[in-house]
């Protein structure tokens, strides 16, 4: 289980969120390799479907941020 | 139904805020991580199949 | 080409290569310590040793330059040839013991101690050192002495002129052997300084070759001809091999372009002021005295510590920081800038709550300061909160000098309090809040032109004409033209937009080219066919994620009939070749796995109109910004997460359609709300430029508040002025006056509004494309100070209005006084009203100058009088004006006793009650806003808690709200003078030209639509909409039911979350398109 990564769901606010994680990418930081971007126009769209669909898909975390 | 509520993260990030994000990233990877794999409410091969 | 065998493979290489650069291409590791793609080979370290057998002998040679021929068969990896490099490495080992680079390749061939005897050497001799020197073209060192002697040294081992401390050589040293220092040390005559970094402010050092920072436009590389060593010696040219595209031309030069252009707009700004002449303060000498702009750095994710706050001189976290404001402002002693920067109190509090932000709330933040001016939007309620919230000190005190503390860093400064008293405090650092002033060069410009300035350098303008220089057709902004703050300066630059674009009307249009359209093709029904396009980005992708292999593995996922990996995506031929393939292949999707789509998508969209696609089949799966940038240490899991958000990108695109973007004429033709002299000032440039436009003003006659102004403060005679400016739009048959008008009613949006104005009872429809809102304000009526009570009390504008009526009692006055902020900067109106303390002043001035031995007395609380308004504080003073300060917590106190007019007020120097006799107060009362919230429900438009209009962005967007053709200008947006307002005016019109001269605008695609038969008509969509975008129908058989007006939609979803009966889709995020990205989520099973 030593070597188990969680594989995580980030729906991001194109506006927001998205834009910092492109900033990041610009400032060469580094984080862990765990998340999975999916776009959204806005944090309004996420969906509570979205959420269990993720965890039903095997997804073990879902972060939304605006 | 029989979810970690740990397992769902929000949070609010300007699009000028690069640190904050790698901050919140790590710290929700952290999270999920701590929390363990979600077996309970994987879609079950047996039950697809 | 030259064909041979290679470990087996056959191979082709060009005539002259050497095998290692062959074995290079064909993916063939040879191990190599002396090997650099810049150098000619030497064959020095021998580790590239590889097999060559010509068909009767074999012979081993070394790979790095031994040219390729016919025929020949190379083995690379042969038992012989393993054990000889093995044999090297233990003896270079030997030499090098302590080398970690040595002891790494030692390792991977399992040698852990040498079997021979060691030395203490560091160096192996690979040359590539002097190889480079020699490159270089300073050949300052060289390797000396035979045999076991040699060394790399310069010649006689002294320091020599001919090295020119480029540190190329401790560069390439594979081993640590040479080092900048060392260099510094035993080799070069030079000081060996790094090039200082402009936009780190010097904290940090850069390269020659360089991106002057990472928003730069355009965002490519630059040589700096002063510091590049090409420049200096001839030689280098190292960049060029490195070069992928052959980008780089050293032999290019600076060309002379003329221009033929019919306006000119000045925009070169100020230059931060240098404090190094200050000895007392010790910059020039002591490192923890820094700039604001450094600290600006320092406090910045991108700065030269990432934003962590640390003290230059030991990289000390600090405890306690202190600001110094007004230097190099405010200041005719030590410097010639007696005019205030207007800036520096805000960024100062800025920077101070920042710091603690970073360093965490133990970090102790002064600021020494003489009056604090925030007279911005929002600026005094951030003030406070800095005060109250965040705990940083103000301390009302000018320090005199800053004694460095021995060798510890720390800085004293002595200061004397409000009460008199002597405070000896001790910071860890100290910035100093450099004041904005105008550079000799920008000056010089200025006089070359023939362009007046003013006594403070900037450039001179009218109040009226506020980005107007002395010379007609040349316009100004930003902070040439005062000193002033983003939101100011980005309202300057669409007035002077506005101004340039009002003489050039006529040739609106006149040199644009118009692009053939391809016709598009019907993808309707058609089987997804998706082209993966994989970006390398040069190294930027290719160097961490495996490429090749993401593309490979694109080319087994569903529905995908090609995909191959690019060097540059975005490059212009790879923008054909696409567009070609697409074409060739019959491809109906596109993704491209690349950057992000924030910035290139529109790039991408393009190509795919040109390959006669609808631009929005297409999807981006960004492998850089949110992959190779951020995992670079981790290639393997960074090509798994490339693989999985390729997967992802495609699933989504198999479901994506062709969407259509609505078009939309756009009535020429413009609404100005209020008649004042912002509004009039928007309605005369739309006139001017061409747009019918309709003023609606509620009073009987234009001007608004300039009526009962006397003067500006540059001496413009208001009245004049305004008359001028009322039959300037009188006399445009393009501008339609409504007086005693109002607005009833509001239909529409963007582009094609229908409002309903009453006027005198009468209602009439006017149809317009945009509105811009110029509602204005009033002053405030006071309830205190025996206003109402006693007629010899009154505020300013009715101390103007007897000015401008010539009244003869003011001459007569012994004594008059001037109380500030009545109204403003209390709780119950935490603003500054900006321009009471510039007025008050200026009529101070006025009254001692037509009585000179009158008693004039300003009670203030912080002097506002920002930019070169301060020359008329100081001339106030200079005229006996007195100023006395007073506080919140003690205001002054009038009282009316036996027909006498007493105002009592606490000197805060001698900390006493002062009484003054007086025959007239006036009372500087606060801006308060017209407070329309029905207007602001007609154009859907937010007010704040003040009743101020919210703008679209408080920096960016001054001028205009969120809310698509709807714009903002003067009072109503926040309090401020005739120049401001104007000017303001002016940027109205010009971001409603830039809708307004596009005659059609496209909505966007991705828009949230409604099946009306799924809708329940539960009305939440209508209620969400922050656009107000959703309505009910009115007529035909789904009227009830809830639709949705593409053109006020942003396509943020909240709708379509919120529909509880499935019924609104958002195109290009629908569910099912959200839902297979989900899916994809994981490897498909």
């Amino acid at each position: 289980m030593s070597d188990w990564e969680p594989k995580i769901a980030a729906f991001l606010c194109n506006w927001c969120s998205y834009g910092a994680a492109d900033l990041a990418g610009v400032s060469r930081m580094e984080y862990p390799p765990n998340i999975r971007v999916i776009r959204i126009p806005c944090t309004g769209r996420m969906d509570p479907k979205f959420f269990l669909a993720a965890l039903r898909e095997g997804a073990d975390g879902v972060w939304v941020s605006g | 139904m029989g979810i970690e509520p740990g397992r769902l993260q929000f949070s609010w990030i300007s699009s000028a805020e690069s640190t904050k994000f790698v901050e919140v990233v790590t710290q929700v990877t952290n999270a999920i991580r701590a929390l363990g794999p979600n077996p309970d409410f994987t879609k079950k091969l047996a039950e697809v199949a | 080409m030259i064909t041979f065998k290679l470990n087996g493979q056959t191979v082709q290489g060009e005539k002259g290569q050497y095998i290692l650069q062959v074995a290079e291409k064909f993916g063939v590791d040879i191990p190599t310590m002396c090997h650099h793609k810049a150098l000619d080979p030497a064959g020095m370290c021998r580790l590239c040793t590889v097999e060559v057998f010509d068909g009767r002998r074999t012979r081993y040679v070394t790979s790095c330059n031994y040219p390729i021929w016919e025929g020949m068969e190379v083995k690379t990896d042969t038992e012989i040839v393993r054990e000889g490099r093995k044999l090297i490495v233990e003896m270079m080992l030997a030499r090098c013991p302590e080398s970690t680079a040595v002891q790494a390749i030692a390792k991977s061939y399992g040698i852990e101690k040498p079997r021979f005897q060691t030395g203490d050497d560091t160096c192996i001799l690979c040359g590539l050192c002097t190889r480079m020197c020699e490159r270089i073209g300073a050949n300052a060192i060289t390797l000396t002495q035979r045999g076991l002697d040699m060394r790399v040294d310069t010649p006689f081992s002294i320091n020599t002129e001919a090295c020119i401390a480029c540190g190329a050589c401790a560069f390439v040293c594979p081993t640590g052997h040479i080092t900048y220092d060392k260099v510094k040390e035993k080799v070069t005559l030079h000081p060996g300084q790094p090039i200082p970094s402009e936009y780190d402010m010097g904290l940090k050092g850069r390269k020659p070759v360089y991106v002057p920072y990472a928003q730069a436009v355009p965002n490519t590389p630059a040589i700096d001809r002063t510091k590049c060593v090409h420049f200096k010696t001839g030689g280098c040219k190292v960049c060029v091999e490195f070069c992928g595209v052959d980008a780089i031309d050293h032999s290019m030069q600076d060309e002379t372009v003329e221009v033929n252009v019919g306006s000119i707009i000045l925009a070169p700004g100020f230059e931060p002021f240098d404090p190094s002449k200050f000895d007392t303060y010790n910059y020039a000498k002591h490192p923890n005295v820094i700039t604001a702009m450094e600290m600006e750095r320092l406090l910045s994710a991108s700065g030269p510590t990432g934003g962590h706050l640390v003290r230059m001189s030991d990289h000390k976290e600090p405890k306690k920081v202190a600001w110094f404001q007004c230097v190099g402002s405010r200041d005719m002693n030590r410097c010639d800038n007696s005019y205030c920067s207007s800036v520096c109190c805000m960024y100062a509090i800025k920077e101070a709550v920042i710091a603690k932000e970073h360093a965490g709330a133990g970090l102790d933040c002064a600021v020494f300061f003489m009056d604090i001016r925030t007279h911005g939007k929002d600026f005094e309620r951030f003030y406070n909160s800095a005060k109250d919230k965040h705990g940083v000190r103000f301390i009302r005190s000018r320090v005199h000098s800053i004694t460095p503390v021995g060798d510890s860093g720390d800085l004293e400064v002595r200061y004397v309090t409000e009460n008199g008293s002597l405070v000896v405090e001790t910071f860890d650092m100290i910035v100093l809040s450099i004041g904005l002033q105008i550079s000799p060069a920008v000056a010089e410009m200025a006089k070359n032109m023939g362009i007046e300035l003013t006594e403070g350098r900037f450039c001179k303008t009218d109040s009226f004409n506020p980005v107007a220089t002395s010379k007609p057709g040349v316009f100004v902004c930003g902070a040439f033209q005062g000193a002033k703050d983003i939101p100011q300066s980005v309202v300057d630059s669409s007035a002077a937009a506005t101004a340039a674009g009002e003489i050039l009307a006529s040739a609106r249009n006149t040199l644009t080219k118009v692009r053939e359209a391809v016709p598009e093709t019907d993808v309707t029904n058609a089987r997804p066919r998706i082209g993966v396009f994989v970006c390398r980005c040069g190294i930027n992708i290719a160097g961490v994620v495996d490429v090749p292999s993401v593309a490979e593995y694109a080319k087994t996922l569903p529905y995908v009939e090609f995909a191959t990996d690019n060097l540059y995506s975005c490059s212009q031929d790879t923008q054909e070749t696409i567009s070609q393939i697409v074409k060739q292949k019959n491809l109906n999707r596109v993704v491209v796995a690349a950057c992000t789509p924030k910035t290139h998508e529109p790039l991408f969209q393009e190509t795919l109109i040109n390959a006669g696609l609808n631009k929005y089949l297409f999807e981006m799966a960004n492998i850089r910004n949110h992959d190779s940038w951020v995992h670079r240490n981790n290639p393997e899991l960074a090509t798994k997460k490339a693989k999985d958000l390729v997967r992802m990108a495609v699933s989504k695109a198999a479901l994506i359609q062709p969407l259509k973007e609505a078009e939309l004429d756009i009535n020429p033709t413009a609404l100005v709300i209020g008649g004042g002299l912002s509004g009039m000032a928007a309605a005369r440039s739309l006139a001017r430029q061409g747009y019918d436009t309709h003023i609606v003003e509620k009073s009987d006659r234009l001007g608004g508040q300039a009526h009962n102004l006397f003067r500006t403060a540059k001496g413009e005679d208001v009245q004049k002025k305004l008359a001028e400016m009322t039959a300037d739009i009188e006399k445009d048959p393009k501008i339609h006056v409504h007086l005693k008008a109002a607005l009833t009613k509001v239909d529409g949006f963007v582009g094609s509004f229908k409002s309903t104005l009453s006027s005198d009872g009468a209602e009439q429809i006017l149809e317009h494309g945009v509105a811009v809102i110029a509602t204005g304000g009033s002053a405030h009526t006071p309830q205190e100070y025996a206003y109402g009570s006693d007629p010899r009390v009154v505020t300013s504008l009715e101390l103007d209005r007897k000015i401008i009526a010539g009244d003869p009692a003011l001459k007569a006055l012994n004594s008059a006084v001037f109380i500030q902020c009545v109204g403003s900067r209390e709780p119950q109106r935490p603003y500054c009203s900006r321009v009471c303390c510039t007025h008050s002043v200026d009529n101070a001035i006025h009254l001692k100058e037509m009585n000179p031995d009158m008693n004039v007395f300003v009670l203030y609380r912080d002097m506002r009088t920002y930019g070169e308004r301060e020359l008329l504080y100081k001339k106030a003073r200079t005229l006996g004006v007195i100023f006395i300060r007073y506080t919140l917590e003690q205001k002054p106190v009038v009282k009316v006793a036996g027909g006498k007019l007493l105002v009592t007020t606490t000197d805060p120097i001698i900390g006493r009650p002062v009484e003054i006799e007086t025959d007239l107060i006036t009372l500087a009362t606060a801006v308060i806003p017209n407070r329309d919230e029905k207007l602001a429900n007609f154009f859907k438009v937010p007010l704040n808690e003040d009743g101020f209009f919210v703008e679209r962005h408080a920096k960016l967007g001054p001028s205009e709200f969120a809310t698509d053709g709807v714009f903002l200008c003067g009072l109503a947006h926040y309090p401020k003078p005739i120049d401001e307002a104007i000017a303001q005016g002016q940027a109205a019109a010009s971001r409603a030209v830039t809708l307004l001269a596009r005659k059609k605008i496209y909505t966007s695609g991705t828009v949230a639509e409604i099946d009306p038969r799924m809708c329940s008509q539960c009305g939440v969509c209508v209620s969400v909409c922050p656009y107000s975008a959703p309505s009910w129908t009115e007529k035909g058989m789904f009227a009830g039911r809830a639709q949705v007006n593409p053109v006020l939609c942003k396509g943020c979803g909240l709708c379509v979350a919120s529909c509880r009966s499935g019924a609104i889709h958002l195109k290009g995020f629908d569910n099912d398109q959200v839902f297979a990205q989900i899916f994809s989520l994981s490897e498909a099973v």
